[in-house]
């Protein structure tokens, strides 16, 4: 999804991710139809934004022993380990992660979405705030051999063409656009998103 | 709204191996790791629990010199003065439940998560009920060495016996006013306007039944009318709780 | 309700009250039967106690439509639960203007804790008042959701409070607070049921001309928010 500022699309993700209930409009997550059975949804849904939604004065192991629970996943510390190892946290995971760097916590936060194995990833504006660590996994769950259904809100039209099979543009609250990257090139994208931003009149 | 045809709808399909694999949540699991987790924090932090103590040490000064200054013997006035310390202290406990989930919106974390939002309020629940034991365990003792002539062992136990009575329904309502209150503006006026109404039967019936084992009576009946009516209280504001507790983070 | 039948009803439902209403002051002053020490003025009682028990069932109607609101999500309920609160707080002031009558035409004072409904009913305004607290707070969805919550859980503490209080006062004065004690002769009954059924006549009146009131305020800033979109 792209689309300038205040054109819906983190309301839409909060949606999707069942943190909000639409007021009309139906949802079928996974089967379960949302909000009614929203609860069996998440199961499937992994939620990343640009806060990566840990405690900050938990450590970084803490924090996912308690994602595990949430998540029903038992004795995870073996699944832990390794997905602290995979976003390079694991030497530092007995320290609060109030003392990481933003780049260090919002790679937690890509570990605490992943640690229950969603097929459904749900990413608003995933790349900012991450560094070069991070970025290089997220590139990883977003190629289709990783086998997750992936619906992300960012600002890069590139990455966006590069990795979507399917693109909606929005504005002001509506759909404007639905293309297929495989019919559209990316100059002809990257020129219907600059028309849209610069079509709005600045707030 | 304008002209719209067919409402929207969307749907996001998972392969039936990938349904399958991924695990039923039950509630007890999570509730255990959330009260982990505030336990964790606090004993971390350590914030809330130590202005909760200070608070109630000046809370019982004042009453001293606001009360119990006028008169040689104070034991009539200390079962009030324990529990309007309790109730005014409480308010911080329920004013700051969910600080650590406001810090960076960390609680969409929360309900993103496949766990029903009762289990949240619940669990939250049992935390305000440690705050206030941990907070009664120090004030009771106190209160009996400033306010009370004599008190057996016998009778302390009993207080405390009360005092979890009464606290299963103070962290109850404590736990739905404090997610109320959380997310929306006027939080540190809300708090105390709506859980200190709330609570006055609890109190009454506290204090009542901590009179009648403090006061020097040693009113056996009495002290089981207040019993009945601290269990009564808990009894309804746990029905209460079931109806709503699930309701209150359903945006 | 906008349309001619509602209103007819409305007609009806209030007139029927006016006359009740007029019946029973007149009935209660000048009819019922005297009790040896009571003067005139503490009859004020069946009023007393008439007016509390019809703002009790005011917030047992916010409350029961409290749920109603939950399970259906329908705005109109939540109007019902917010008129229901509204009028509760205005005879529970009732009930306190008229319990201050009577316990200084009983007692001497304007004011005594030993009677349970005063007591009670203060705490009541504090409650009912942080209820609207807590829909200034909030907007929209989420102000109608917090709402019925609240009405839920206040309603259930209100008999709480009313036992808690009746319990620690029947520990300290162990006497029945009543006009007349336990043994009411059924002449004074007859005058206690009218006064009921006019103060809950008088509550229903009120409810619909609110309701009326809050479904047009709605139904324009609908159709306000309708020509704005084009």
């Amino acid at each position: 999804m792209i689309g300038p500022n205040g054109a819906g699309k983190t309301t839409l993700v909060r949606v999707l991710a069942t943190l909000l209930r639409p007021d009309d409009g139906s949802l079928v997550l996974a089967g379960a139809p949302c909000p009614s059975q929203a609860r069996r949804a998440r199961a499937y849904i992994g939620y990343l934004g640009h806060d990566p939604l840990v405690y900050p004065d938990l450590t970084a192991r803490e924090n996912l022993e308690l994602f595990a629970s949430m998540y029903g996943l038992g004795d995870a510390s073996a699944r832990i380990d390794a997905l602290l190892d995979r976003v390079g946290l694991l030497a530092r995971s007995l320290e609060p992660v109030r003392g990481y760097s933003r780049g260090m916590a919002q790679r937690l936060g890509i570990a605490r979405m992943l640690l229950h194995s969603p097929p459904v990833l749900l990413l608003d504006e995933p790349y900012s705030g991450l560094d070069v660590e991070g970025a290089r996994v997220l590139d990883e769950e977003l190629v289709p051999a990783a086998g997750h259904t992936i619906v992300a809100v960012t600002h890069e039209v590139d990455r966006a063409h590069a990795l979507a099979e399917r693109v909606v543009v929005m504005r002001s609250g509506k759909v404007v656009d639905d293309l297929r990257t495989a019919e559209v090139s990316l100059a002809e994208l990257e020129r219907r998103y600059a028309e849209l931003v610069g079509a709005v009149a600045p707030t | 709204m304008a002209t719209s045809q067919t409402p929207p709808r969307l749907e996001i399909a998972v392969a039936e191996p990938e349904l399958a694999a991924v695990p039923r949540v039950g509630w007890r699991g999570p509730l255990a790791a959330l009260v982990r987790k505030d336990v964790q924090l606090e004993l971390r932090t350590k914030q809330t629990a130590i202005g909760m103590v200070l608070f109630a040490l000046v809370a019982m000064v004042i009453f001293q010199f606001a009360i119990g200054s006028r008169t040689d013997d104070a034991t009539p006035f200390a079962a009030g003065i324990i529990w309007a310390t309790v109730a005014l202290t409480a308010v911080l406990a329920v004013s700051r439940a969910w600080a650590a989930e406001r810090e960076g919106r960390t609680i969409d974390g929360l309900l993103a998560a496949p766990v029903g939002r009762g289990v949240l309020l619940t669990a939250k629940a049992v935390s305000i009920f440690l705050y206030l034991l941990a907070l009664e365990i120090v004030v009771v003792p106190l209160a009996v060495l400033f306010f009370v002539e004599s008190a057996a062992a016998t009778d302390l136990a009993i207080v405390f016996g009360l005092c979890l009575l009464a606290n299963l329904a103070l962290a109850i309502v404590g736990s739905l006013v404090a997610s109320l209150a959380a997310f929306t503006r006027g939080r540190e006026l809300l708090v105390p306007a709506l859980f200190l109404p709330a609570i006055v039967p609890v109190l009454i019936a506290a204090a009542g039944g901590t009179f009648s084992v403090l006061g020097g009576t040693d009113d056996m009946a009495e002290l089981r009318g207040y019993s009945l009516l601290l269990a009564g209280c808990a009894v309804v504001f746990g029905l209460v709780a079931y109806a709503t507790y699930e309701f209150v983070f359903d945006d | 309700m906008t349309n001619a039948r509602g209103t007819r009803l409305l007609a009806v439902t209030g007139t029927a009250t006016a006359l009740l209403l007029a019946v029973s002051v007149f009935g209660i002053f000048l009819v019922a039967p005297e009790d040896a020490d009571q003067g005139i003025i503490q009859r004020i009682f069946y009023f007393h106690v008439a007016i509390a028990l019809t703002s009790f069932i005011a917030f047992l109607v916010a409350a029961i439509y409290g749920i109603v609101y939950l399970r259906t999500r329908k705005p109109e309920y939540d109007r019902i639960g917010v008129a229901s609160v509204g009028l509760g707080l205005f005879f529970s002031i009732l009930v306190l203007i008229t319990g201050s009558i009577w316990a200084k035409a009983s007692w001497g004072t304007w004011w005594v804790w030993e009677d349970p409904r005063l007591a009670t009913f203060v705490i009541v305004l504090l409650l009912y008042g942080a209820y609207f607290l807590l829909r200034s707070s909030a907007d929209g969805e989420r102000q109608a959701r917090y709402s019925a919550i609240f009405a839920i859980a206040a309603f259930a503490s209100v008999p709480l409070s009313f036992y808690s209080v009746r319990v620690a006062q029947s520990f300290v004065h162990p006497v029945v607070f009543t006009p007349s004690g336990a043994n009411m002769p059924s002449t004074m009954l007859v005058w206690f049921v009218v006064a009921q059924v006019a103060m809950l006549g008088l509550f229903w009146t009120l409810l619909q001309m609110e309701l009326v009131q809050r479904r047009t305020d709605a139904a324009l800033k609908r159709l306000k928010a309708q020509l704005e979109v084009q």
